[in-house]
Protein backbone atom coordinates (compact mmCIF):
# COMPACT_ATOMS: atom_id res chain seq x y z
CA UNK A 1 0.00 0.00 0.00
CA UNK A 2 1.23 3.51 -0.99
CA UNK A 3 1.57 5.71 2.35
CA UNK A 4 -0.48 8.66 2.24
CA UNK A 5 0.98 12.08 1.83
CA UNK A 6 -0.02 14.67 4.73
CA UNK A 7 -1.11 17.80 2.20
CA UNK A 8 0.11 20.22 4.44
CA UNK A 9 3.48 19.48 4.28
CA UNK A 10 4.22 16.95 1.18
CA UNK A 11 5.84 14.59 3.24
CA UNK A 12 4.17 10.93 3.44
CA UNK A 13 3.32 10.09 6.58
CA UNK A 14 5.53 7.15 7.40
CA UNK A 15 8.84 9.94 7.34
CA UNK A 16 6.77 11.73 9.23
CA UNK A 17 6.34 9.34 12.19
CA UNK A 18 9.94 8.15 11.53
CA UNK A 19 11.26 11.62 11.93
CA UNK A 20 9.83 12.37 15.35
CA UNK A 21 10.87 8.58 16.20
CA UNK A 22 14.49 9.14 15.13
CA UNK A 23 14.89 12.42 17.12
CA UNK A 24 13.60 10.93 19.95
CA UNK A 25 16.12 8.14 19.84
CA UNK A 26 19.10 10.90 19.26
CA UNK A 27 18.08 13.26 21.63
CA UNK A 28 18.14 10.12 24.22
CA UNK A 29 14.09 11.29 24.69
CA UNK A 30 14.14 7.43 24.47
CA UNK A 31 16.84 6.12 25.89
CA UNK A 32 19.51 3.19 24.63
CA UNK A 33 17.73 -0.04 26.46
CA UNK A 34 14.01 1.45 26.60
CA UNK A 35 10.75 0.27 25.00
CA UNK A 36 9.47 2.03 22.40
CA UNK A 37 5.78 2.41 22.52
CA UNK A 38 3.60 -0.43 21.16
CA UNK A 39 2.78 0.09 17.57
CA UNK A 40 -1.13 0.58 18.74
CA UNK A 41 -0.23 3.35 20.80
CA UNK A 42 2.03 5.28 18.20
CA UNK A 43 -1.01 4.45 15.89
CA UNK A 44 -2.91 6.43 18.20
CA UNK A 45 -0.69 8.90 19.08
CA UNK A 46 -0.19 10.24 15.74
CA UNK A 47 -3.45 9.63 14.24
CA UNK A 48 -1.72 7.21 11.60
CA UNK A 49 -2.55 4.37 9.92
CA UNK A 50 -0.84 0.90 11.26
CA UNK A 51 0.91 0.01 8.26
CA UNK A 52 2.51 3.76 8.69
CA UNK A 53 3.76 2.90 11.88
CA UNK A 54 5.00 -0.43 10.63
CA UNK A 55 6.86 1.10 7.76
CA UNK A 56 8.33 4.29 10.24
CA UNK A 57 9.78 1.25 12.37
CA UNK A 58 11.40 -1.15 9.15
CA UNK A 59 12.93 1.68 8.06
CA UNK A 60 14.09 2.64 11.87
CA UNK A 61 15.10 -0.91 12.57
CA UNK A 62 16.74 -1.19 8.91
CA UNK A 63 19.10 1.85 10.27
CA UNK A 64 20.12 -0.03 13.26
CA UNK A 65 18.37 2.55 15.87
CA UNK A 66 15.67 -0.15 17.15
CA UNK A 67 15.42 -3.51 17.47
CA UNK A 68 12.56 -5.57 17.43
CA UNK A 69 12.24 -8.82 19.83
CA UNK A 70 9.55 -11.07 18.95
CA UNK A 71 6.70 -11.07 21.59
CA UNK A 72 8.61 -8.44 23.42
CA UNK A 73 8.37 -5.62 21.65
CA UNK A 74 10.81 -2.74 20.13
CA UNK A 75 13.79 -1.06 21.78
CA UNK A 76 16.52 1.69 21.27
CA UNK A 77 19.65 0.13 20.36
CA UNK A 78 22.43 2.14 22.23
CA UNK A 79 23.23 5.76 20.79
CA UNK A 80 24.94 5.03 17.54
CA UNK A 81 28.36 7.12 16.34
CA UNK A 82 26.46 9.56 13.86
CA UNK A 83 24.24 10.85 16.90
CA UNK A 84 27.06 10.56 19.15
CA UNK A 85 28.86 13.86 17.79
CA UNK A 86 29.14 16.66 20.08
CA UNK A 87 27.05 19.45 19.69
CA UNK A 88 28.63 22.42 18.54
CA UNK A 89 27.69 26.02 19.77
CA UNK A 90 27.98 28.78 17.46
CA UNK A 91 29.11 32.34 18.93
CA UNK A 92 26.81 35.24 18.34
CA UNK A 93 27.03 35.74 14.98
CA UNK A 94 27.44 32.31 13.12
CA UNK A 95 29.73 31.21 11.20
CA UNK A 96 31.04 27.73 9.49
CA UNK A 97 34.24 27.69 10.95
CA UNK A 98 35.01 28.88 14.96
CA UNK A 99 38.27 29.12 16.59
CA UNK A 100 37.10 26.91 19.34
CA UNK A 101 35.81 24.00 16.90
CA UNK A 102 37.86 22.49 13.71
CA UNK A 103 35.63 22.49 11.25
CA UNK A 104 36.52 21.30 7.60
CA UNK A 105 35.12 23.33 4.66
CA UNK A 106 34.46 21.82 1.15
CA UNK A 107 34.12 25.00 -1.65
CA UNK A 108 30.72 23.55 -3.43
CA UNK A 109 30.27 26.94 -5.68
CA UNK A 110 33.11 29.89 -5.89
CA UNK A 111 31.52 31.85 -8.84
CA UNK A 112 30.15 35.29 -10.49
CA UNK A 113 26.71 35.01 -11.02
CA UNK A 114 23.65 37.35 -11.62
CA UNK A 115 22.64 38.74 -8.35
CA UNK A 116 19.46 36.52 -6.96
CA UNK A 117 16.26 38.65 -7.70
CA UNK A 118 14.85 38.99 -4.22
CA UNK A 119 18.60 40.15 -3.20
CA UNK A 120 18.53 43.06 -5.65
CA UNK A 121 14.78 43.99 -4.88
CA UNK A 122 15.37 44.32 -1.18
CA UNK A 123 18.84 46.21 -1.65
CA UNK A 124 19.58 47.21 -4.43
CA UNK A 125 22.84 48.43 -4.02
CA UNK A 126 24.16 44.70 -4.48
CA UNK A 127 24.68 45.23 -8.32
CA UNK A 128 24.25 43.23 -11.70
CA UNK A 129 26.13 40.19 -10.33
CA UNK A 130 27.60 38.87 -6.75
CA UNK A 131 30.61 35.96 -6.11
CA UNK A 132 28.52 33.42 -4.85
CA UNK A 133 30.18 31.24 -2.53
CA UNK A 134 28.36 27.92 -1.39
CA UNK A 135 30.09 25.96 1.47
CA UNK A 136 29.71 22.98 3.27
CA UNK A 137 30.95 22.63 6.88
CA UNK A 138 31.77 19.19 8.32
CA UNK A 139 33.91 17.98 11.81
CA UNK A 140 34.81 14.59 10.87
CA UNK A 141 33.45 13.97 7.70
CA UNK A 142 30.21 14.59 9.23
CA UNK A 143 28.32 17.41 7.63
CA UNK A 144 27.28 20.58 10.06
CA UNK A 145 26.08 23.17 7.77
CA UNK A 146 25.85 24.74 4.50
CA UNK A 147 26.14 28.25 3.91
CA UNK A 148 25.75 30.69 0.72
CA UNK A 149 27.29 33.53 0.47
CA UNK A 150 26.78 37.14 -1.82
CA UNK A 151 29.35 39.24 -1.90
CA UNK A 152 28.77 42.28 -4.23
CA UNK A 153 30.91 43.17 -6.83
CA UNK A 154 33.09 45.74 -5.67
CA UNK A 155 34.41 43.68 -2.27
CA UNK A 156 34.82 40.53 -3.83
CA UNK A 157 36.77 41.68 -6.67
CA UNK A 158 39.85 40.46 -5.71
CA UNK A 159 39.14 37.47 -3.84
CA UNK A 160 40.06 33.98 -5.23
CA UNK A 161 39.48 30.57 -4.09
CA UNK A 162 42.88 30.36 -3.41
CA UNK A 163 42.58 33.67 -0.85
CA UNK A 164 39.75 32.06 0.70
CA UNK A 165 40.72 28.81 1.49
CA UNK A 166 38.92 27.64 4.47
CA UNK A 167 38.62 30.92 6.47
CA UNK A 168 35.33 32.73 7.33
CA UNK A 169 34.27 34.68 4.51
CA UNK A 170 34.21 37.68 6.88
CA UNK A 171 38.17 37.26 7.57
CA UNK A 172 38.92 36.87 3.89
CA UNK A 173 37.02 39.96 3.03
CA UNK A 174 38.95 41.51 6.40
CA UNK A 175 42.33 40.57 4.99
CA UNK A 176 41.49 42.55 1.81
CA UNK A 177 40.92 45.46 3.90
CA UNK A 178 36.66 45.08 4.13
CA UNK A 179 36.28 45.52 7.72
CA UNK A 180 32.92 44.70 8.98
CA UNK A 181 31.07 46.92 11.42
CA UNK A 182 27.76 46.02 11.32
CA UNK A 183 24.98 43.18 10.51
CA UNK A 184 21.51 41.78 11.39
CA UNK A 185 20.73 37.77 11.72
CA UNK A 186 17.25 36.53 11.40
CA UNK A 187 17.16 32.95 12.72
CA UNK A 188 14.48 30.51 11.69
CA UNK A 189 13.38 26.38 10.71
CA UNK A 190 12.70 24.84 7.76
CA UNK A 191 12.50 21.49 5.91
CA UNK A 192 15.62 19.46 4.52
CA UNK A 193 14.70 19.55 0.78
CA UNK A 194 16.03 16.94 -1.05
CA UNK A 195 19.16 18.94 -2.15
CA UNK A 196 20.02 19.94 1.21
CA UNK A 197 19.10 16.80 2.79
CA UNK A 198 21.98 15.54 1.03
CA UNK A 199 24.58 17.78 1.22
CA UNK A 200 23.61 17.49 4.62
CA UNK A 201 23.33 13.95 5.16
CA UNK A 202 20.14 14.79 6.82
CA UNK A 203 16.23 13.37 6.23
CA UNK A 204 14.49 15.01 3.49
CA UNK A 205 12.23 16.97 5.08
CA UNK A 206 14.33 16.82 8.60
CA UNK A 207 14.05 20.16 10.43
CA UNK A 208 17.17 22.58 9.84
CA UNK A 209 18.30 25.78 11.54
CA UNK A 210 18.14 28.40 9.33
CA UNK A 211 20.36 31.62 9.56
CA UNK A 212 20.64 34.72 7.15
CA UNK A 213 22.57 37.48 7.86
CA UNK A 214 23.27 40.72 5.88
CA UNK A 215 26.68 42.18 7.27
CA UNK A 216 27.70 46.03 6.23
CA UNK A 217 31.47 48.26 7.09
CA UNK A 218 31.64 51.13 8.53
CA UNK A 219 30.63 53.39 5.48
CA UNK A 220 27.17 51.32 5.63
CA UNK A 221 28.04 49.86 2.17
CA UNK A 222 26.98 45.62 2.13
CA UNK A 223 29.75 43.59 2.86
CA UNK A 224 27.84 40.27 2.17
CA UNK A 225 24.54 38.53 2.53
CA UNK A 226 24.72 34.75 3.79
CA UNK A 227 22.34 31.90 4.35
CA UNK A 228 23.15 29.09 6.37
CA UNK A 229 21.19 25.99 7.08
CA UNK A 230 22.40 23.81 10.12
CA UNK A 231 21.86 20.36 11.05
CA UNK A 232 20.49 21.05 14.34
CA UNK A 233 21.61 17.87 15.94
CA UNK A 234 24.97 19.41 15.27
CA UNK A 235 24.53 22.94 15.74
CA UNK A 236 23.06 25.31 17.71
CA UNK A 237 23.03 29.18 18.65
CA UNK A 238 23.74 30.76 21.65
CA UNK A 239 24.20 33.91 23.18
CA UNK A 240 23.80 35.78 26.75
CA UNK A 241 21.44 38.88 26.96
CA UNK A 242 21.72 41.16 29.85
CA UNK A 243 19.29 43.26 30.97
CA UNK A 244 18.74 46.58 32.08
CA UNK A 245 19.69 49.83 29.89
CA UNK A 246 18.95 47.49 27.15
CA UNK A 247 23.03 46.51 27.64
CA UNK A 248 23.78 43.12 25.79
CA UNK A 249 26.58 41.00 24.81
CA UNK A 250 27.45 37.88 23.33
CA UNK A 251 29.37 35.09 24.67
CA UNK B 1 17.28 27.63 1.10
CA UNK B 2 15.36 29.21 -1.39
CA UNK B 3 18.96 29.89 -3.00
CA UNK B 4 19.20 26.30 -3.72
CA UNK B 5 16.03 25.21 -5.25
CA UNK B 6 14.81 28.98 -6.90
CA UNK B 7 14.97 29.35 -10.74
CA UNK B 8 15.42 32.93 -12.64
CA UNK B 9 12.85 32.38 -14.97
CA UNK B 10 15.43 34.69 -17.20
CA UNK B 11 18.19 32.34 -17.69
CA UNK B 12 19.20 28.86 -18.13
CA UNK B 13 19.75 26.79 -15.26
CA UNK B 14 22.86 27.74 -13.70
CA UNK B 15 23.86 25.06 -11.70
CA UNK B 16 23.74 21.55 -12.09
CA UNK B 17 22.01 20.94 -8.97
CA UNK B 18 18.93 22.89 -9.37
CA UNK B 19 16.05 22.11 -9.71
CA UNK B 20 13.65 18.84 -8.76
CA UNK B 21 16.57 16.25 -9.73
CA UNK B 22 16.85 15.68 -6.26
CA UNK B 23 14.18 13.31 -5.41
CA UNK B 24 13.88 9.78 -6.18
CA UNK B 25 10.55 7.75 -6.53
CA UNK B 26 10.00 6.33 -2.57
CA UNK B 27 12.07 9.48 -0.67
CA UNK B 28 9.02 10.17 1.08
CA UNK B 29 8.33 13.24 -0.54
CA UNK B 30 5.28 14.26 -2.92
CA UNK B 31 6.64 15.22 -6.41
CA UNK B 32 3.97 17.58 -6.86
CA UNK B 33 5.38 18.98 -3.49
CA UNK B 34 8.68 19.61 -5.07
CA UNK B 35 7.36 21.63 -7.94
CA UNK B 36 4.84 23.77 -5.38
CA UNK B 37 7.61 24.22 -3.04
CA UNK B 38 10.08 25.67 -6.03
CA UNK B 39 7.17 27.72 -7.72
CA UNK B 40 6.26 28.96 -4.02
CA UNK B 41 9.73 29.86 -3.54
CA UNK B 42 10.37 31.85 -6.52
CA UNK B 43 6.88 33.77 -5.65
CA UNK B 44 8.23 34.29 -2.53
CA UNK B 45 11.65 35.95 -3.13
CA UNK B 46 10.12 38.00 -5.92
CA UNK B 47 11.85 35.49 -8.58
CA UNK B 48 8.29 35.59 -9.95
CA UNK B 49 6.99 38.86 -9.58
CA UNK B 50 3.28 40.12 -8.87
CA UNK B 51 1.67 39.91 -12.55
CA UNK B 52 4.07 37.65 -13.96
CA UNK B 53 3.29 34.86 -15.96
CA UNK B 54 4.18 31.34 -14.83
CA UNK B 55 6.40 28.80 -17.13
CA UNK B 56 3.51 27.27 -19.08
CA UNK B 57 2.18 23.61 -18.07
CA UNK B 58 4.05 22.29 -20.61
CA UNK B 59 7.43 24.01 -20.17
CA UNK B 60 7.51 22.53 -16.31
CA UNK B 61 6.26 19.34 -17.77
CA UNK B 62 9.74 19.19 -19.96
CA UNK B 63 11.89 21.29 -17.44
CA UNK B 64 10.96 19.01 -14.49
CA UNK B 65 10.35 15.63 -15.77
CA UNK B 66 6.88 15.38 -14.38
CA UNK B 67 3.61 14.17 -15.43
CA UNK B 68 1.00 16.77 -16.43
CA UNK B 69 -1.37 15.60 -13.85
CA UNK B 70 1.68 16.79 -11.04
CA UNK B 71 2.08 19.91 -12.23
CA UNK B 72 -1.40 21.03 -12.52
CA UNK B 73 -1.70 19.55 -8.94
CA UNK B 74 1.27 21.93 -7.99
CA UNK B 75 -0.76 24.77 -9.85
CA UNK B 76 -4.14 24.14 -8.23
CA UNK B 77 -2.94 24.50 -4.50
CA UNK B 78 -1.18 27.26 -5.64
CA UNK B 79 -4.37 28.84 -6.78
CA UNK B 80 -6.17 27.77 -3.90
CA UNK B 81 -3.64 29.62 -1.57
CA UNK B 82 -4.68 32.31 -3.71
CA UNK B 83 -0.90 33.28 -4.71
CA UNK B 84 -1.34 32.51 -8.47
CA UNK B 85 -4.64 33.18 -10.70
CA UNK B 86 -5.09 31.13 -14.27
CA UNK B 87 -6.35 33.17 -16.97
CA UNK B 88 -8.31 30.92 -19.41
CA UNK B 89 -6.48 31.05 -22.74
CA UNK B 90 -3.32 33.60 -21.86
CA UNK B 91 -1.39 31.67 -18.92
CA UNK B 92 -1.27 31.95 -15.46
CA UNK B 93 -0.37 34.82 -13.46
CA UNK B 94 1.29 35.59 -10.17
CA UNK B 95 -0.65 37.58 -7.86
CA UNK B 96 0.00 39.91 -5.15
CA UNK B 97 1.36 38.07 -2.41
CA UNK B 98 -0.02 38.74 1.28
CA UNK B 99 2.04 37.52 3.50
CA UNK B 100 0.87 36.94 7.10
CA UNK B 101 1.91 38.71 9.44
CA UNK B 102 5.03 37.45 11.63
CA UNK B 103 5.90 38.21 15.15
CA UNK B 104 9.88 38.46 15.70
CA UNK B 105 11.50 38.65 19.02
CA UNK B 106 14.69 40.53 19.26
CA UNK B 107 17.53 39.29 20.81
CA UNK B 108 19.25 42.90 21.08
CA UNK B 109 16.49 43.61 23.01
CA UNK B 110 15.20 40.05 24.30
CA UNK B 111 14.12 41.52 27.50
CA UNK B 112 11.16 43.98 26.65
CA UNK B 113 10.43 41.87 23.28
CA UNK B 114 9.41 38.67 26.09
CA UNK B 115 7.17 41.40 27.66
CA UNK B 116 5.89 43.28 24.53
CA UNK B 117 5.78 39.77 23.08
CA UNK B 118 2.97 39.12 26.00
CA UNK B 119 0.87 41.92 25.90
CA UNK B 120 -0.06 41.86 22.15
CA UNK B 121 -0.59 37.87 22.27
CA UNK B 122 -3.01 35.83 24.83
CA UNK B 123 -2.37 32.66 26.52
CA UNK B 124 -3.83 29.11 27.13
CA UNK B 125 -2.65 27.71 30.57
CA UNK B 126 -1.86 23.79 29.92
CA UNK B 127 -0.16 22.71 32.89
CA UNK B 128 0.52 24.32 36.12
CA UNK B 129 2.16 21.34 38.86
CA UNK B 130 5.37 20.99 41.25
CA UNK B 131 6.50 18.07 39.85
CA UNK B 132 9.74 15.81 39.10
CA UNK B 133 11.96 17.37 36.40
CA UNK B 134 12.59 14.79 33.27
CA UNK B 135 16.22 13.64 33.44
CA UNK B 136 16.96 15.60 30.15
CA UNK B 137 16.53 18.76 31.82
CA UNK B 138 17.90 18.51 34.76
CA UNK B 139 21.15 17.18 32.53
CA UNK B 140 21.04 20.72 30.48
CA UNK B 141 20.30 22.96 33.68
CA UNK B 142 21.14 21.14 37.08
CA UNK B 143 19.70 24.18 39.16
CA UNK B 144 16.16 23.25 38.09
CA UNK B 145 16.84 20.75 40.93
CA UNK B 146 14.72 16.93 40.82
CA UNK B 147 11.51 18.87 41.63
CA UNK B 148 10.38 22.08 40.44
CA UNK B 149 7.06 24.23 38.95
CA UNK B 150 5.73 23.21 35.45
CA UNK B 151 4.05 25.35 33.80
CA UNK B 152 2.97 24.53 29.94
CA UNK B 153 1.25 27.91 28.16
CA UNK B 154 0.67 27.90 25.05
CA UNK B 155 0.55 31.38 22.85
CA UNK B 156 -1.76 32.94 20.59
CA UNK B 157 -1.30 35.50 17.75
CA UNK B 158 -4.95 36.32 16.90
CA UNK B 159 -6.49 33.49 17.82
CA UNK B 160 -3.66 31.20 16.38
CA UNK B 161 -0.96 29.08 18.54
CA UNK B 162 2.42 30.23 17.69
CA UNK B 163 4.55 29.10 20.91
CA UNK B 164 4.35 26.29 23.17
CA UNK B 165 6.08 26.98 26.11
CA UNK B 166 7.38 24.67 29.09
CA UNK B 167 8.96 26.29 32.14
CA UNK B 168 11.31 24.67 35.18
CA UNK B 169 10.89 27.27 38.07
CA UNK B 170 13.13 25.83 40.89
CA UNK B 171 10.88 24.88 43.91
CA UNK B 172 11.97 27.74 46.43
CA UNK B 173 10.78 30.10 43.39
CA UNK B 174 7.78 27.90 42.05
CA UNK B 175 6.08 28.25 45.68
CA UNK B 176 5.46 31.81 45.27
CA UNK B 177 4.06 31.81 41.55
CA UNK B 178 0.03 31.44 41.70
CA UNK B 179 -2.07 30.33 38.89
CA UNK B 180 -3.95 33.61 38.41
CA UNK B 181 -0.57 35.87 37.81
CA UNK B 182 0.23 33.65 34.81
CA UNK B 183 -3.42 34.38 33.10
CA UNK B 184 -1.88 36.88 30.97
CA UNK B 185 1.13 38.11 31.82
CA UNK B 186 4.59 36.77 30.58
CA UNK B 187 6.45 34.44 32.54
CA UNK B 188 9.70 37.54 32.42
CA UNK B 189 7.08 40.00 35.00
CA UNK B 190 5.86 36.69 37.38
CA UNK B 191 9.31 35.67 38.09
CA UNK B 192 9.69 39.63 38.68
CA UNK B 193 6.98 40.06 41.00
CA UNK B 194 7.90 37.20 43.54
CA UNK B 195 11.58 37.86 43.89
CA UNK B 196 14.87 39.08 42.43
CA UNK B 197 15.13 40.44 39.37
CA UNK B 198 16.02 38.54 36.60
CA UNK B 199 18.81 40.33 35.08
CA UNK B 200 20.88 37.98 32.43
CA UNK B 201 19.14 35.17 30.07
CA UNK B 202 21.00 32.87 28.27
CA UNK B 203 19.67 31.64 25.33
CA UNK B 204 20.39 28.53 23.03
CA UNK B 205 18.06 28.12 19.76
CA UNK B 206 17.96 25.47 17.43
CA UNK B 207 15.34 23.46 15.33
CA UNK B 208 13.09 20.54 16.27
CA UNK B 209 10.67 18.10 14.46
CA UNK B 210 6.93 18.69 16.36
CA UNK B 211 6.29 15.29 18.03
CA UNK B 212 2.92 14.75 18.88
CA UNK B 213 2.12 17.10 21.67
CA UNK B 214 4.07 20.01 19.78
CA UNK B 215 1.79 19.45 16.86
CA UNK B 216 -1.12 19.22 18.63
CA UNK B 217 -0.93 22.36 20.40
CA UNK B 218 0.11 24.40 17.12
CA UNK B 219 -1.73 22.94 15.25
CA UNK B 220 0.86 21.55 13.05
CA UNK B 221 1.39 18.23 11.28
CA UNK B 222 3.77 15.74 13.05
CA UNK B 223 7.37 16.16 11.85
CA UNK B 224 6.78 19.83 10.92
CA UNK B 225 10.03 21.90 11.50
CA UNK B 226 9.75 24.26 14.72
CA UNK B 227 12.09 26.84 16.35
CA UNK B 228 12.91 26.15 19.66
CA UNK B 229 14.98 28.56 22.22
CA UNK B 230 15.92 26.87 25.21
CA UNK B 231 16.60 29.99 27.95
CA UNK B 232 17.67 30.17 31.45
CA UNK B 233 17.07 33.50 33.24
CA UNK B 234 18.76 34.54 36.15
CA UNK B 235 19.30 36.83 38.99
CA UNK B 236 22.24 39.47 39.45
CA UNK B 237 23.71 36.75 42.06
CA UNK B 238 23.83 34.27 39.28
CA UNK B 239 20.78 31.84 40.72
CA UNK B 240 18.66 30.31 38.30
CA UNK B 241 14.62 31.91 38.60
CA UNK B 242 13.48 29.48 35.69
CA UNK B 243 14.88 27.69 32.42
CA UNK B 244 12.03 27.47 29.98
CA UNK B 245 11.50 25.98 26.38
CA UNK B 246 9.86 26.86 24.16
CA UNK B 247 8.91 25.75 20.61
CA UNK B 248 7.94 28.68 17.89
CA UNK B 249 5.90 27.95 14.82
CA UNK B 250 8.53 29.47 11.87
CA UNK B 251 5.55 30.49 9.58
CA UNK B 252 3.91 32.92 12.46
CA UNK B 253 7.07 33.53 14.32
CA UNK B 254 11.13 34.39 13.77
CA UNK B 255 14.10 35.60 16.05
CA UNK B 256 16.01 38.89 14.89
CA UNK B 257 19.55 40.20 15.86
CA UNK B 258 20.88 43.60 15.24
CA UNK B 259 25.05 43.50 15.94
CA UNK B 260 27.83 45.70 15.84
CA UNK B 261 31.57 44.77 15.64
CA UNK B 262 33.27 45.80 18.65
CA UNK B 263 35.79 48.52 18.38
CA UNK B 264 38.41 47.37 20.94
CA UNK B 265 41.40 45.76 19.93
CA UNK B 266 41.73 42.81 21.43
CA UNK B 267 37.97 41.52 22.36
CA UNK B 268 38.04 38.04 23.01
CA UNK B 269 34.49 38.28 20.75
CA UNK B 270 34.63 40.80 18.09
CA UNK B 271 30.96 41.19 17.96
CA UNK B 272 28.05 42.34 20.44
CA UNK B 273 24.33 42.93 20.32
CA UNK B 274 23.49 46.76 19.08
CA UNK B 275 23.21 49.24 21.57
CA UNK B 276 25.45 48.02 24.17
Amino acid sequence: MAATTNTRTGVTRYLQVYTVLAQALADGSIPAGEALPSEPTLVRNYGVSRTTVRRALARLAAEGSIVRRRGSGTFARGKLERFSSARHLAPLLCELRTQSSRIDVKVLTFERLPTPHRLRRQWPDFGETVLTIRRVGSVRGEPIGLSTTYVPEWAGRELTLRRLGGDPILIALQKLGHRAASGEQETTALAADPLVARHLSAGIGAPLLSVRRLIRDAKGRILEYSNFLFRPDRYELAAVTERGSQRSRAD
Amino acid sequence: MRSVTSRNRNHAPRHPTRGLKGSRPGDGVARYYELYELLSGALNDGTILPGDALPSEPELVARHRLSRTTVRRALARLEEEGRIERRRGSGTFARESHEPTKLCLNLDCLHNDLLALASRTSVALLRFETQSVPAAITELQPQVGARALVIQRVRLFRGAPFQLSTAYVPENVGKLIRKRMLRHASLLSVLDEVGPKTTSAEHITGAVAADATAAKRLDVSLGTPLLRMRIAFRDRKASLRAFCESYFRPDRFHIRAAMERTTARRAKEPWRFRGS
